[in-house]
């Protein structure tokens, strides 16, 4: 499967965060953007660690919601093509619980999504009736939150995310609590997503091994390696380079259920 | 049956109005049969009620009473929203912590001061009321607002409200329902000091005046039937707020 791999869209240079004691230590990558031919695709990228590796610190961090103790983490400004430091606002996120506000019906928290959302002043009903529709949500546009289920709190949170209209999205143990069907169902909406532009990138922060990188094209792996104080990143994956990457059916792939034996080998 | 009696049993509704009516009964029956001389029995309160409700004058210190609480809950209430509003700016907030503080303090002590800055007993009672109001309003309020869950304003943020949009979206329109709690949670306290602010200001009537003059005789039925009336009429505001909450807050689970 050709691709190409273009220019930087995230960089995340040395990042430490100690609380008492450290928790994220030197923390450095890039997600690049990758494109194929003929294909409108953008990024699914993994952040892979198991509980209490300072994943969720390290999701704050690039959400802009808290500052590392040292090091930054900068993004690639599509309009201006200049980098700057990631701030609350440049990332849509979903949260772990997926919350939304509860105060709000499904409709109205759709609604200003989108008008905070600049790009989405002349046609913002269509693109709210295009995502309603994406995520199946016509029935529960009218409900409030406690009405809804984790799988349906999780897909209103995400169209709420894109309608924000950033260009990475980032999600917080997404399967985590959800079962087999609605996690397919939330996987195929999470792919449908990276299709709709070339510089969307989305971001998974999870324990699921199997489920965030049947989906993703790269993945990095945060763990705390034996002699080091803190979570740091110990491996790069590239699932395209590999050809296991765009492929719906990779889970019954023996490629990748070896993949996926290393990696745990790895957490 | 046997759940009536079981750790953590569960009963239907009509169980447990069984055994609402026999505390009731059980109570009233003992209260009836083994009343002391002073403490008038349940009958003669009963009686004390009914001459109460049919005596002239009444309603109108009834209404009195019921106009008062009103106009200094409303007001209460403006104060309150400001205070605790502002104690997320960090400015602010140390007013916020001395109003609530002041719950500790005593009215009695400061009746003279509020006297000298009164014109007349109506803005007296009115004074008394909202000083004594306020700190447990904004107690109730701002431990509610500092406690709420971090994600409230992370999604505020990540949806780029800014922060003044964050406070609009999470504390004043999030938190619209809890300020109706509060204010009903805490009607229980105005109603209780309104009886008393009526003694400070008698030519104004209320029930609180009814109830002092009735104990200046050591007549305890009337004193005793205006302390049910009051017991209820409570009892009804604190219903009624609590279903006009559901009615106005339909995203709430309970």
């Amino acid at each position: 499967m050709t691709y190409e791999i273009k220019e930087t869209l995230l960089q995340v240079n040395n990042v430490s965060k100690s609380y008492d004691v450290p928790i994220l230590e030197n923390v450095s990558f890039e997600i690049k953007n990758i494109t194929r031919p003929n294909i409108h695709q953008g990024q699914i990228v993994s952040l892979i660690g198991k509980s209490g590796s300072g994943k969720s610190t390290l999701f704050r961090i690039l959400a802009g919601l808290e500052e590392p103790t040292s090091g930054r983490v900068q993004v690639k400004n599509m309009d201006t093509h200049e980098y700057q430091d990631v701030k609350e606002g440049d990332m849509g996120v979903v949260f772990q619980n997926s919350y939304i506000f509860p105060w709000r019906r499904v409709e109205d928290i759709l609604d200003m999504a989108a008008s905070a959302n600049p790009k989405m002043k002349e046609n913002k009903k269509e693109l709210i009736e295009h995502y309603v529709e994406i995520f199946s949500l016509s029935e529960h546009i009218k409900k409030y939150s406690k009405n809804l289920s984790g799988g349906q709190k999780q897909r209103v949170a995400i169209a709420e995310q894109i309608l924000n209209g950033g260009d990475f999205i980032l999600l917080d143990e997404p399967f985590s609590g959800l079962d087999t069907l609605t996690i397919d169902k939330v996987t195929q909406a999470l792919v449908k997503i990276a299709e709709e532009d070339e510089h969307k990138t989305i971001i998974i922060v999870s324990h699921d091994l199997s489920n965030a990188l049947a989906i993703s094209d790269t993945a990095f792996i945060l763990s705390k390696p034996p002699t080091a104080k803190a979570a740091t990143i110990t491996a790069h994956l590239s699932l395209a380079s590999a050809g296991l990457a765009w492929q719906p059916d990779i889970k019954e792939n023996p490629a990748f259920r070896e993949l996926l034996k290393q990696v745990k080998s790895l957490l | 049956m046997k759940q009536i009696l079981t750790p953590f049993g569960e009963v239907d509704k009509k169980t447990r109005i069984g055994i609402i009516l026999f505390w009731i009964i059980l109570a009233l029956g003992s209260f009836e049969i083994f009343h002391s001389k002073i403490i008038p029995p349940p009958s003669r309160i009963g009686q004390s009620i009914l001459d109460l409700v049919t005596s002239s004058g009444f309603y109108e210190d009834l209404i009195a009473s019921l106009i008062t609480t009103s106009k200094a809950m409303f007001y209460s209430i403006l104060l309150t929203v400001v205070i605790v509003y502002l104690s997320v700016i960090q400015l602010f907030k140390p007013i916020a912590n001395f109003v609530s503080k002041c719950r500790y303090l005593t009215l009695t002590g400061l009746i003279f001061v509020f006297t000298v800055l009164s014109k007349d007993t109506a803005e007296l009672k009115m004074y008394l009321l909202i000083f004594g109001i306020v700190p447990f309003f904004v107690t109730s309020f701002y431990s509610t607002i500092h406690s709420a869950p971090i994600e409230e304003r992370w999604k505020a943020y990540v949806n780029r409200l800014g922060r003044w949009g964050a406070l609009y979206e999470t504390v004043i329109v999030g938190k619209l329902d809890v300020l109706f709690e509060v204010m009903r949670q805490n009607f229980a306290i105005s109603w209780m000091m309104i009886t008393m602010v009526e003694g400070y200001a008698m030519s104004e009537g209320g029930i609180g005046t009814l109830l002092i003059k009735s104990n200046k005789y050591l007549d305890l039925g009337p004193v005793f039937a205006m302390l049910v009336i009051v017991l209820v009429l409570g009892l009804l505001f604190d219903f009624g707020l609590s279903a006009l909450r559901k009615m106005l807050f339909p995203y709430l689970s309970k």
